[in-house]
């Protein structure tokens, strides 16, 4: 070295660094050490980090927020229902002409109804007003929401209609002006405060034109207006917007109105279909109806104009009733037919009932607010109705077959064409005929699947949902005015117990967990004898010549060999060759002898074997040789013969190292797919797998196969699919690593 | 000058006469001819490499383990040679049994420690009454008795050397043949070995490898001192009456060796 320093204090040169040169010397030593340290630690790192975005990936697609659209409103099913039983009650009037109901009451004294409270008003010297759970309808309670019948009054337009008709656009500016001034003259109470000014934005927003800000109003005089104003709806609302487009005649409106009372429903049909310039409704407008003035380019803009307390109204000359509870509403208008039989001081007569029709948007808030009944806790009769009337006969019938609805009763098929389908021999029949009727629970799920028909039409990843929720309630409102946002777990219970099915909100993966345990248990049943059986036979047997280093080379190789050409060596002997054997032709265990083929279970699980048979045997010969030979030496002088010592020594000691091996085989296998596919997993099966001839499908096919759907929602049931399959994973691990800690702890 | 090879007093155990043992083409002992007394205490000692345990595996077999070991000669034993192609080896380890180096129990309790061997060679008594007998005449039925069903590796290093005695003792062998079996104990489990070596020679012929000169004099009857010869391969250069071959070797290597200048 040139730059030698001289030792300090040190009489003789020494071949070590000492002094300055020592401590340099050591600290670079030190400074590699560290160089090291911080490579290994940023290893760690991106391991960490990739396992991190992995999880992040599939928890994000998992889980989220997700607007559905529901062909069928579910809770419109259940007020259909509802209100069926209502209208069928014996001794029940019903009419859309509130008018007419008002009259039927005061003419009988046994009469009750229901009706907007602006009938009653009119009619106050022959009607008597109840207090419902004790509350009177009146202003206050109506505004205080106390009352429980409390319910918007709409106005229903298109900016269409607004942009075309300006008398109909400059009534609505009047009505909004007015209406809280001479909504009390008609009996009704005004809108909240908010409502009415969200009222006034969208007129605003109907109107750019104008050119005013948010906040700020215009009320426009009408003088001399010209044109047409056709207001067609509910009854409720009727005597109001009669009211207002007379007062805006009065007002100087020189065109011509008309005012039709007909019913929510039908008027917001006749609105959609173009027929009319207002649909005035006594309750939301529902996402079919949505729906359908969408497809007739009317984009609906909804007003509130007032609010009703439904009036609970009786006879005047009826003394006994001065108030009803919610449950006897209940039983008076369906299961009683006498006042006694809801209250005994009540008279003993029979109740004359006088409701509004099926076409009434009161009905539907009548029904809704009093029997409060949602679809799933129907009984399994009124769902069986509701699927029969929703529903082909062709369709029923094919689910009949599947499995019946009732044990003694038909609802679709006929029974003479029954009998003769369930004649035909074991194989032939419909599984209806045998298997048990279905539940009340099923019967709801089949009405999902065939009627309701929920579609995802969006859908948001787990950040978004978590991150910007408002964002995502503006956007879905925008967009699916009729959808309905809700939180979707992708994993779910059903999503485990369901089958494959073709619509990803009601595939599962129950069908393919099968088939990956079968497969499984195949696999293993012919791995782990096999491989660990030729493990003991080259570790503790076979003599150090040449062919057993030739056949020891050549399992260490095969460990190597790319998992696809295993899946061609199984579909050329498994499938093709010993098709006989592996279809269980031989065994006559076809099961439909058109398809019978060696695509099954037994074929994947014995090419999934050979796949791991060389990491068995490598881990299993690993973990014999750990065995120490004092242990064979101990057996063999004590007068045990070769195998003996294996048995009871060698084998238990390096059991614990030989199962490690065989889990970590075994969840290679569990994950392998490309084997698979060559061997000729089933894509697309909604059959569990029934035995090892069964044809099947597993969990990573499945995964694959999702996941090259072109459908969004497919990517979500893959990702949860990992999830099943992840876990899967884990607990058999986990139950192999317990077995073995307690196997090992025992032989002890 | 040729080894003495025989005993005044009593019968012979196992003989090994013109014995051979190759490890491939190597010969690691040869021209070996020794005759073990019965019922005595025989410590085989000599330099390290000088194939004393090579010769002490010979006696029951043990050397068929090593996949190019080759014996040749005869090693008798009740007047047959345990090499004949007849002889299972199987047989000649249920008479000849062995304890090893550092002690080995199986991963079983204690008692199947001691009841395996028996049973597997087909025991039909009374298996508590064996074991019991077998943990007491290996001095450690005391230490024990209260734990039969525990681990035999919970035991301390010397214990477990007894029970691999007592496991030895329990399927009845003649001979026992011992492979350095204090060389991994501290001096207080080694003196019990020796002292319970003693008591068994009462039953049975023992052949001791041994390192620890001073073990083989205050342990044995007889000792057979082996040496390696330019060729490496181990012979014998003195077999005597043990208080004879220390306190009057008839060989000077005997003589250079036990008085420690060289070894």
């Amino acid at each position: 070295m040139d730059n030698m320093q001289p030792i300090p204090n040190q009489s003789e040169t020494t071949p070590f660094p000492e002094g300055e040169a020592l401590k340099n010397q050591i600290q670079w030593r030190h400074r590699q050490g560290l160089a090291w340290r911080l490579l290994f630690i940023a290893a760690l790192l991106i391991a960490i980090s990739s396992l991190i975005a992995l999880l992040y990936n599939i928890l994000n697609d998992s889980f989220g927020y997700v607007v559905v659209i529901n062909k069928v409103d579910p809770q419109r099913l259940a007020l259909d229902v509802v209100e069926e039983q209502i209208l069928n009650t014996a001794n029940t009037v019903s009419s859309e002409d509130d008018f007419e109901l008002a009259n039927g009451i005061a003419n009988d004294s046994n009469g009750i109804g229901f009706f907007g409270i602006a009938y009653y008003q009119e009619n106050n010297e022959t009607l008597k007003l109840l207090a419902v759970d004790g509350v009177m309808p009146n202003a206050e309670t109506a505004a205080s929401g106390e009352y429980p019948f409390t319910r918007p009054l709409y106005l229903y337009t298109a900016d269409a209609v607004l942009q075309n008709n300006q008398a109909a656009n400059i009534f609505l500016n009047y009505l909004l002006n007015n209406v809280n001034s001479e909504i009390e003259t008609v009996g009704y109470f005004p809108a909240t405060s908010a409502a009415y000014a969200a009222a006034q934005q969208r007129w605003l927003s109907a109107n750019p034109g104008l050119g005013l800000q948010s906040g700020q109003w215009v009320s426009i005089e009408p003088d001399g207006m010209a044109g047409t104003i056709r207001v067609v709806g509910s009854s409720t609302v009727f005597p109001l917007t009669q009211h207002m487009l007379e007062q805006y005649q009065e007002a100087g409106f020189a065109g011509n109105f008309g005012n039709e009372s007909v019913g929510s429903s039908a008027g917001l049909a006749a609105f959609c279909s173009g027929q009319a310039d207002f649909a005035a409704s006594s309750r939301p407008i529902q996402s079919g109806e949505i729906e359908a003035c969408r497809n007739n380019g009317r984009f609906p803009l909804e007003f509130q104009i007032g609010t009703d307390a439904l009036a609970i109204v009786v006879n005047n000359q009826n003394s006994a009733l001065n108030e009803v509870s919610t449950e006897q509403l209940q039983q008076i208008f369906t299961t009683a037919t006498t006042w006694n039989e809801v209250n005994e001081a009540w008279p003993a007569q029979a109740i004359q009932r006088y409701i509004p029709g099926a076409d009434s948007g009161t009905l539907d808030f009548f029904a809704e607010a009093v029997y409060q009944t949602s679809l799933a806790s129907l009984p399994k009769d009124d769902l069986v109705r509701l699927l029969a009337t929703n529903i082909s006969t062709g369709r029923g019938r094919a689910l009949e077959r599947e499995q019946r609805f009732y044990e003694s009763a038909l609802v679709f098929e006929d029974p003479a064409t029954w009998n003769e389908v369930c004649a035909a021999p074991a194989g032939e029949r419909p599984s209806g005929c045998i298997a048990e009727p279905r539940t009340q629970e099923e019967v709801y799920d089949l009405l999902l699947a065939e009627v309701i028909q929920p579609d995802v039409v969006k859908v948001y990843n787990l950040q978004n949902s978590l991150l910007n929720r408002t964002a995502i309630a503006t956007e879905a409102a925008a967009l699916y005015p009729n959808g309905e946002i809700t939180f979707r777990s992708w994993l779910s219970a059903d999503f485990i117990t369901d089958p494959q099915s073709s619509t990803p909100e009601f595939a599962g993966v129950r069908t393919a967990i099968f088939g990956s345990l079968w497969v499984i248990f195949i696999t293993i049943l012919f791995s782990f004898p096999i491989g660990v059986g030729a493990a003991i036979y080259l570790e503790e047997y076979a003599a150090d010549n040449r062919l057993n280093r030739i056949l020891q080379t050549n399992i260490n190789n095969l460990a190597g060999v790319p998992s696809i050409i295993y899946g061609m060596l199984g579909l050329a002997i498994f499938v093709r060759v010993l098709e006989q054997l592996t279809s269980g032709a031989i065994f006559g265990a076809v099961e439909s002898t058109a398809s019978a083929n060696g695509r099954t279970i037994i074929s994947a699980g014995l090419t999934l074997g050979l796949l791991i048979l060389p990491l068995i045997i490598i881990n299993a010969q690993e973990a014999l040789r750990a065995v120490p030979n004092s242990l064979r030496q101990a057996g063999l002088a004590l007068g045990a013969t070769q195998w003996q010592t294996i048995w009871y020594h060698v084998l238990p000691s390096a059991l614990p190292g030989i199962l490690t091996g065989t889990i970590l085989a075994v969840s290679r296998a569990i994950g392998e797919t490309a084997p698979l596919v060559v061997v000729g997993a089933s894509t697309f099966i909604t059959v569990d797998p029934s035995g090892p001839f069964s044809k099947f499908t597993t969990l990573p096919i499945q995964i694959y196969q999702w996941t090259s759907r072109p459908q969004a929602e497919f990517r979500n049931i893959a990702a949860a699919a990992i999830i099943v399959l992840l876990a899967m994973l884990l607990s058999l691990n986990a139950s192999a690593i317990i077995l073995r800690n307690r196997y090992s702890t025992r032989s002890i | 000058m040729k080894p003495n090879t025989s005993f005044s007093n009593g019968s012979v155990a196992v003989e090994a006469k013109e014995m051979q043992v190759y490890y491939g083409s190597f010969r690691a002992v040869k021209d070996i001819a020794l005759k073990i007394p019965t019922k005595h205490i025989t410590a085989l000692i000599g330099p390290s490499g000088c194939g004393k345990s090579t010769v002490l595996r010979s006696f029951n077999r043990m050397n068929d383990l090593v996949a190019s070991a080759r014996v040749e000669g005869q090693i008798l034993y009740h007047g047959s040679n345990i090499y004949d192609t007849h002889v299972d080896p199987v047989e000649i380890r249920r008479r000849i049994g062995m304890v090893f180096q550092k002690p080995n129990p199986f991963s079983k309790t204690i008692y199947e420690n001691v009841a395996w061997g028996a049973r597997i060679n087909g025991f039909k008594g009374n298996m508590d009454q064996l074991v019991e007998e077998s943990l007491r005449q290996a001095a450690l039925w005391d230490e024990v008795k209260d734990k039969l069903s525990q681990s035999g590796y919970s035991l301390s290093g010397g214990q477990q050397q007894r029970l691999c005695i007592a496991r030895t003792i329990a399927v009845k062998p003649e001979i026992i043949l011992m492979d350095e079996p204090t060389s991994a104990l501290d001096p207080v489990a080694t003196l019990r070995i020796e002292e319970l070596i003693q008591e068994l020679k009462k039953q049975y012929t023992i052949i001791i490898v041994t390192h620890n000169m001073q073990q083989a004099a205050r342990a044995s009857d007889y000792t057979a001192f082996f040496n390696m010869d330019g060729d490496r391969a181990g012979y014998l250069v003195e077999f005597d009456n043990t208080n004879e071959l220390f306190t009057n070797p008839k060989n000077e290597l005997t003589e250079q060796y036990i008085t420690g200048r060289f070894g």
